[in-house]
């Protein structure tokens, strides 16, 4: 008996140091295909999870959307945006829809099941130059299950950013980003919104 | 004869004091990966090119006026270098106010996060005093162990210290210019941080998660830190006290003003502050003033 509590302990003692060592110094990787757009929603989401939870974050920029939807799979990434509509038609290969929440509904259910991808709160903007015929394309977080096992307070922290950025704020931002440094604007957002 | 023996020795007052001062008392030790299993001393210049571990059996002395400069490496490319002291065992690192230790970038141009950090986990012993730690990711982490981090300088790091499940002394310690001054998860940990001056880093004291208010964070001054001068992590939902600092002023509103709690995210606690000093700490460390 003595010898279970023992080993239960040390078990236990070993576990924590694990605990401890993993959350020590791992750094989340953002992709970013490098427009002004994805650049801008790249910073919100790396500084958003920087300042609230003290994780490091690295901004790496890819050369298209289904070279970040490899990376992605690779875990060369941990999260990007993606569009519902590029998700659907151009990466899974399937049939446009035109209802935007069945598009959102039908992609996060594909990347789920079959690719342990999961797509956070959209946005609240769509990228209509970006969508395949026939479908709407509402931008949202992709990110890796496991990353979301790893650092379980994510999802609830990314999904703050949900339904906050409509199509006029969207504008704004870009326009200053154009303009700006795309840091301070995507750091002046998430201040004024009393998000960090 | 006697007078050859003079000269010599009035030769050896005047070049031994010059050559201490010109950094001539011999070459740079280069360390790669590293495992120290039984006594060791560092004095001088010792440059690290990868991971140093102290084992559970072995001891580290760094004496007084050791520079301990961590090369730049980044293998797996996450921006954060990859040379570290990991100690298990023993460190012992005094240095004087005449010649502290310092652990920084052997870079030409430093960056924070050069190097990795100074890290205690499960350490035997670990006296920290006098040492200026700069340029790292956390210019010390202490995890699962007893420490004391005395008189000592933190700063240009990402987190200047860190702690999580420990029994530690902070006391006495200038902490500037880092992202995160003090940053900690409580998880059962006994803390006594007081007489330390956190000033002009971007978030002074950063509670992560896990804290239920055991740390006792008294009698610092916790001033001027750019973003917030107390921030509570996401999932630190019990309120945070930290009583008796000084905070540059005694308006409780003003002082408010700079934490980042409930009042921007419902589901945190709250920061309190309860008798705020009316004057600033007197810290009498005499040494990383110059280039605050």
């Amino acid at each position: 008996m003595k010898m279970r509590i023992t080993a239960l302990i040390l078990l236990g003692s070993l576990l924590m140091a694990t605990a401890a060592i993993a959350c020590v110094g791992k750094t989340l990787v953002v992709g970013t295909t490098g427009t002004v757009q994805q650049d801008l929603m790249a910073q919100m989401i790396s500084l958003l999870i920087q300042e609230r939870t003290g994780t490091t974050v690295k901004i790496v920029k890819v050369d298209s959307n289904m070279a970040a939807h490899d990376a992605l799979l690779k875990a060369d990434l941990d999260m990007y945006v993606e569009y519902t509509g590029v998700g659907q038609v151009n990466i899974l290969k399937k049939n446009p829809i035109a209802d935007s929440a069945e598009l959102y509904k039908a992609v996060k259910a594909t990347y789920n099941e079959e690719l342990n991808l999961i797509w956070l709160k959209p946005f609240g903007f769509e990228a209509k130059k970006l969508a395949p015929a026939g479908v709407a394309a509402e931008a949202a977080p992709v990110v890796r299950k496991d990353t979301l096992k790893k650092f379980p307070a994510l999802a609830r922290l990314i999904n703050k950013l949900g339904g906050r950025i409509d199509a006029v704020v969207i504008g704004e931002l870009e326009t200053a980003a154009k303009t700006g440094e795309i840091k301070k604007v995507a750091r002046e957002f998430l201040r004024s919104n009393r998000l960090i | 004869m006697s007078k050859y023996r003079k000269i010599l020795s009035l030769l050896l007052l005047v070049v031994l004091p010059l050559a201490g001062c010109a950094g001539l008392s011999g070459p740079a030790r280069n360390l790669g990966d590293t495992v120290i299993n039984a006594e060791e001393t560092w004095s001088g210049t010792v440059r690290i090119n990868g991971v140093v571990t102290v084992k559970k059996g072995g001891s580290l002395t760094i004496l007084p006026g050791t520079k301990v400069l961590f090369v730049r490496k980044d293998i797996d490319g996450d921006g954060i270098g990859d040379a570290e002291i990991l100690v298990e065992g023993k460190l012992i690192a005094r240095g004087t106010v005449a010649a502290p230790i310092i652990f920084s970038s052997a870079e030409e141009k430093p960056q924070p996060a050069d190097w990795k950090y100074l890290y205690l986990d499960f350490a035997r012993q670990a006296d920290i005093e006098y040492i200026i730690s700069e340029y790292a990711y956390s210019g010390i982490q202490v995890h699962f162990c007893k420490a004391k981090i005395k008189n000592s300088v933190f700063r240009h790091n990402i987190d200047g210290v860190r702690f999580s499940t420990v029994n530690i002394e902070v006391t006495g310690n200038r902490i500037y210019g880092n992202r995160h001054g003090i940053r900690y998860e409580e998880r059962r940990s006994r803390a006594e941080v007081s007489g330390n001056d956190i000033r002009n880093n971007k978030i002074g004291i950063f509670a992560v998660t896990r804290s239920v208010d055991k740390a006792n964070i008294h009698h610092n001054n916790i001033v001027d830190n750019d973003d917030y001068n107390a921030k509570l992590g996401i999932d630190q939902h019990h309120d945070v006290t930290l009583r008796q600092n000084w905070w540059g002023t005694t308006s409780s509103e003003k002082i408010a003003r700079n934490f980042f709690d409930k009042k921007q995210d419902e589901t945190l606690g709250r920061i309190r502050a309860p008798e705020p000093l009316a004057e600033p700490v007197a810290i009498t460390l005499p040494i990383g003033i110059e280039e605050e």
